[in-house]
């Protein structure tokens, strides 16, 4: 497949596929600079990561789904995990809004920025979509994620941690069903494997543009979740290399 | 009695085929929904859909055809089908689905249980079966979507009769195909 022209817009000189259709209650925007971050203990704070984590939830259906839509040709067994998916990241969105609520929020409350979604959706390859949005964002979430339930727990907040574990589970087997199928289908591939490997290019260099200024505020190095990568399928020479970049 | 191999192959194929297409329309449809709720919802339901579409898949290997073999059916159905992926009004995508595709399809498969030897068939007999029981759970999860979401609500009953008396006009949607000449499709 590709991309019409009319699905792109361009930000910050980065081509990103077109938000997906948001109510009106949603602030969405651009730019990163325009996200409401609260960055301490308070009850603000706390709504505001359980909105980032439902729109996010959004963004992974909305882009697995996306997939499932605009590659038929895929292998059935791809597809399958794929539809799969769409359950777990509905399922999801659903427990972070019911979370949202219970604390007292709403959807809408803060600004949401659907940029996952127009950086992998921009992408017209299969697997360099499941290359981004698997085994690059939702596993770099394997790493975040333990600091953001070990946050929750010393608030005292076990419902949502527990959730978010929950969650995290999941989340593993989505990072898994890329790293199989990226593994089953570059094997002696070489045009397969350099769509990845162009894919990859393509995205670091996008996310450093569409986030050149705002570095002091989102770079934030967390540990490498070596248990699950291992679970989701990464090597220990990737595991390492992971280790190496982040020391 | 009943159908025979071959023809129960292509009901089971066919089914496939509108299960899977069924599934992507939904897929299609999960980013161009504003509506969260409806949004989830349909993402909720391509699971269903794919699980359907493969336990159709895997029986089609059993009655002597590819595993995961589709064959497509009726092109009224097809078209029918089409139209229904075109629509954009998030209203009319939930009356057509829910309470038009859906029940239709419903009444396709208890008419194929009627035909069929039940123990001969038993194998796709008890697939039906559990579909006929997700049919019944997604139908009850849309009443909750729309006591919760205006947007869900059907505005335009008449078109939805009239889309209804077409979808129930189609009939069969199945195309026995002259199996020496067969030209069915993986999918």
């Amino acid at each position: 497949m590709s991309s019409a022209s009319s699905d792109i817009r361009v930000v910050r000189g980065v081509p990103l596929r077109c938000d997906p259709a948001r109510e009106p209650c949603f602030t969405v925007v651009d730019d990163q600079t325009e996200m409401i971050r609260i960055n301490d203990d308070s009850e603000a704070s706390q709504r505001e990561k359980l909105s980032v984590e439902l729109n996010s939830e959004l963004q992974s259906l909305e882009i697995a789904a996306q997939s499932l839509s605009e590659f038929p040709e895929a292998p059935w067994e791809l597809r399958l995990g794929l539809a799969r998916q769409c359950w777990d990241e509905a399922r999801h969105a659903r427990l972070a809004s019911r979370r949202l609520i219970e604390r007292g929020g709403w959807k809408g409350e803060f600004p949401v920025i659907n940029q996952e979604w127009g950086v992998v959706c921009a992408v017209d390859s299969l697997l360099g979509r499941l290359a981004i949005q698997n085994r690059t964002f939702e596993a770099g979430s394997l790493d975040s994620s333990l600091e953001l339930l070990a946050w929750w727990r010393r608030l005292g907040d076990d419902d949502t941690a527990d959730v978010l574990e929950g969650i995290h589970a999941d989340e593993v087997f989505h990072v898994r069903l890329a790293n199989d199928w990226i593994e089953r289908m570059t094997l002696d591939n070489p045009r397969a494997q350099l769509e990845v490997a162009a894919a990859m290019i393509a995205v670091k260099r996008r996310l450093a543009m569409l986030r050149s200024g705002t570095e002091s505020r989102l770079k934030v190095t967390v540990p490498v979740n070596t248990t699950d990568r291992r679970a989701a399928g990464f090597t220990d020479d990737e595991i390492a290399e992971l280790t190496r970049r982040n020391d | 009695m009943g159908l025979n191999v071959e023809e129960r192959a292509d009901s089971v194929a066919t089914f496939r085929w509108v299960e899977v297409r069924l599934m992507e329309i939904l897929a299609a449809w999960v980013p161009t929904t504003p509506e969260m709720e409806v949004k989830l919802a349909f993402g909720t339901n391509i699971w269903d859909a794919a699980q359907h579409a493969d336990a159709f898949g895997k029986r089609a290997a059993e009655l002597r055809l590819p595993l995961q073999h589709s064959l497509e059916p009726a092109p009224e159905y097809i078209g029918l089908l089409d139209e229904l992926a075109a629509m954009s009004d998030t209203d009319q995508r939930v009356a057509a689905f829910y309470d038009v595709l859906l029940p239709g399809l419903r009444k396709r498969f208890v008419a194929y249980l009627d035909t069929v030897d039940t123990l001969l068939d038993a194998p796709t007999v008890r697939i039906i079966e559990r579909i006929l029981g997700d049919v019944d759970r997604i139908l009850g999860e849309c009443e909750e979507l729309r006591a919760q979401i205006p947007a869900a609500r059907p505005r335009d009953s008449e078109w939805v009769r009239a889309f209804r008396a077409r979808d129930a006009g189609i009939d069969p949607i199945i195309v026995y195909r002259p199996h020496q000449s067969s030209a069915a499709s993986p999918m």
